[in-house]
């Protein structure tokens, strides 16, 4: 190591036309170079180039197990929330043409839908997506590098390019931004081989057709919903319980509406091998934890959904002296994204204790380049950060579960206000309304305060967002109350509620 | 989608200034490279890692590593028949655009841009009523984004025009027929 940095000064000397031509920015080559071009190191490399800062950007997509491939953009943009959403509305849509024929529509023939035309579609808004990023980081100044990037030492990465070729780069600051990748199980046998993940599924030219989702993450639940929604034979397989870290009694009514929808649930059941059959077919064999029994059923695709891990392994972090978690494999970091090692950072998904978000994670990486550059000290606040689980019938939340809650408040230190209500939308429509369903935790004494909000029902994150302000403002019950609603809609139900769980009465909305 | 913008007069003559600019530098690199040719492996190497890191939009076209493997067409050469074609790399960019003997037309485009399925064809047809005396090369953007990049290509589709490899005009977004074929007779220099 230290042979190779004294090896490529002496080269440095030899072809002295190129020093004279370098920017002079101090013994390194860059002020602040960025592992990672997904959504934080993006938003953290242009931000700091911005602010002046000399900055570099290495993005380099592993191909999944089966060969699927990105550009520039990170998990986000690829692999997740866009195309995610971008399905998620193609379901949506196929249930709206089911409602339209009650509104009046004359709809001939049967409406089927075709995957192809939605995966192309879909798959060149990302490409363009890909273009625009690589556009602005041109604008930005922001040297784009597709290499991957490995720590030599705490000033040093080496750039491996696809063809193998290694470029050296230095650096005052280092930021590693590369997210996490989805995991497979590691004793199912013919997982790997014969499974598929969220890396590949937005990324398919032709449908999964008949699919087993394994996991009940969101990741699994917005995929098996999109996939119902248009039409294929979709199971979820749940090994324990669904949408953990989430408020559960919520999540047991976003799997019950996919019940209800559509999905199929094999609950409490883990896979024990996938083979594949002469006719091309999977055959998944499975044991239910509850009875002992084993299933199997053949299946045209399997989507593991089983959890992410972080990309670290190969960042050469032991090497430095980044310390990582033990248990998740993330990097431990401070409050101000720092990690062990002084001019390290790391952030996004591959921050231990960080919510896996985008907009988590672009905040934080515009607010470390503003601390990089020494402008500010502002550091980012995790707390009340609004999510939505784009289901079938969306789930938004911000703040506490009623169960944290109850954790830190006691169950008597709290009031939780709930309904049952209908969105006027399925009433025409004839829409089974049974989940649609909100929750205000607040606390009891005091003024008050809200310290948690959830609501299930249609269009939920953008319901959602205007509370997050609220919360952010530190709303209180009473101030909710005060607020008048806006009508006919579903968010108005919100501002109305007033029945206890306490007070045992049924919570179900009747009339205006 | 990237919409396809106008850009004012000023920042027209900017940008062709830029790529001209950009364009003569590639030019001294290319005859510099037959120079260098015979410089040890590792020297090469060196040289284009250090160069990568020290210029913000290096023209990485040329690798320092590996001359173009034919040197620029001479005079006498037969120029290709085809008058539009897809460009495969950056060789086939040097050899059928830079030192194209025709003028050529350079339609930047991608498979995810609408505006670009409209003027593809509209341009086949003000290239082919001129009769071979001018060429198309298109380049799709997702495969040859450096290239794109390289000439300062942000919204597609973009369309370069090139006379013994200086860049001579441009547009950015759609052109009706009327419009493109002055424009084409402009390049040609009618």
């Amino acid at each position: 190591m230290a042979a190779l940095c004294r090896g490529s000064q002496r080269w440095k000397r030899i072809h002295c036309f190129h020093v004279f031509k370098r920017k002079f920015t101090g013994k390194h080559d860059y002020d602040l170079v960025v592992i990672g071009g997904g959504s934080g190191g993006l938003a953290c490399s242009k931000e700091a180039a911005q602010l002046g800062q000399k900055v570099a950007v290495l993005d380099y997509v592993e191909p999944s197990a089966k060969g699927t491939k990105w550009g520039l953009g990170g998990t986000c943009v690829n692999v997740g929330c866009i195309p995610k959403k971008l399905m998620h509305q193609a379901a949506l849509l196929g249930t709206a043409v089911k409602d339209a024929q009650k509104y009046g529509w004359q709809i001939s023939g049967t409406v089927s839908h075709d995957w192809s035309t939605m995966a192309e579609a879909v798959q060149n808004y990302v490409k363009s997506l890909n273009w625009g990023h690589r556009v602005q980081l041109q604008d930005k100044k922001v040297t784009y590098l597709n290499l991957k990037g490995t720590l030599v030492d705490k000033h040093t990465i080496r750039g491996l390019s696809k063809a193998g070729k290694e470029t050296i780069l230095t650096a005052k600051n280092i930021v590693l931004a590369t997210g996490g990748r989805p995991k497979y199980p590691s004793n199912v046998p013919g997982a790997v081989e014969h499974g598929i993940t969220s890396d590949d599924i937005f990324w398919l030219k032709k449908s999964p057709g008949k699919t087993l989702v394994v996991g009940a993450s969101y990741v699994a639940l917005e995929c098996a919903g999109f996939l119902t929604g248009i039409g294929l034979n979709t199971t979820v397989m749940v090994r324990s319980i669904a949408l953990r870290g989430f408020d559960q009694q919520m999540a047991g009514l976003v799997t019950d509406y996919m019940e209800s929808y559509g999905t199929r649930f094999e609950w409490k059941s883990v896979p024990t091998r996938v083979e594949r059959l002469s006719s091309g077919a999977l055959k998944v064999t499975w044991t239910n934890t509850q009875t002992g029994c084993e299933h199997s059923d053949t299946f045209d695709s399997v989507l593991w959904a089983v959890g992410r891990s972080p990309e670290t392994k190969a960042l050469g972090l032991d090497k430095v002296g980044v310390q990582i978690s033990k248990e998740t494999g993330k990097v431990i970091v401070g409050a101000d994204e720092s990690s062990s090692v002084p001019n390290i950072y790391a952030f996004g998904d591959i921050g231990e204790g960080r919510p896996e978000l985008t907009p988590t994670a672009i905040k934080a990486g515009r607010l470390l380049a503003h601390r990089l550059a020494g402008r500010s000290s502002e550091l980012m606040n995790y707390d009340n950060v609004a999510t939505t689980v784009f289901t079938p019938l969306e789930y938004g939340c911000v703040g506490l579960s009623e169960v944290e809650a109850e954790r830190r408040h006691g169950k008597d230190g709290i009031e939780v206000y709930h309904a049952f209500y209908k969105p006027l939308e399925f009433t025409v429509s004839q829409r089974d309304s049974s989940q649609c369903y909100i929750k205000v935790i607040c606390e009891r004494e005091g003024n008050q305060k809200i310290l948690g909000l959830h609501f299930l029902g249609p269009n939920a994150g953008e319901v959602l967002q205007g509370f997050s302000l609220a919360l952010q403002c530190g709303a209180t019950y009473p101030q909710l109350t005060r607020t008048v609603g806006i009508h006919p809609t579903s968010a108005e139900e919100l501002m109305k509620v007033n029945i206890t769980k306490r007070s045992g009465l049924d919570p179900t909305v009747t009339g205006c | 989608m990237r919409r396809a913008r106008k850009p004012s007069q000023s920042k027209l003559k900017k940008e062709i200034r830029e790529m001209a600019h950009r364009l003569l530098i590639r030019r001294v690199w290319t005859l510099s490279v037959k120079d260098i040719r015979c410089l040890p492996s590792s020297a090469a190497t060196i040289s284009s890692s250090s160069f990568s890191t020290s210029l913000q939009s290096p023209p990485s076209r040329v690798s320092l590593l590996s001359p173009p493997r034919t040197l620029p067409r001479t005079l006498h050469q037969i120029s290709r028949r085809e008058v539009s074609f897809n460009v495969q790399d950056n060789e086939d960019f040097t050899e059928r655009v830079i030192n194209s003997q025709l003028p050529v037309l350079v339609d930047f485009h991608a498979q995810w841009c609408g505006p670009c399925k409209i003027l593809g064809p509209r341009l086949e047809k003000a290239i082919a009523k001129q009769k071979g005396r001018v060429a198309m090369a298109k380049v799709d953007i997702d495969e040859h984004t450096d290239l794109a990049i390289e000439y300062g290509v942000s919204a597609v589709p973009t369309v370069i025009a090139m006379r013994g490899g200086d860049v001579v005009d441009h547009f950015v977004g759609i052109k009706d027929d009327d419009e493109l074929d002055s424009f084409v007779s402009k390049v040609i220099g009618q």
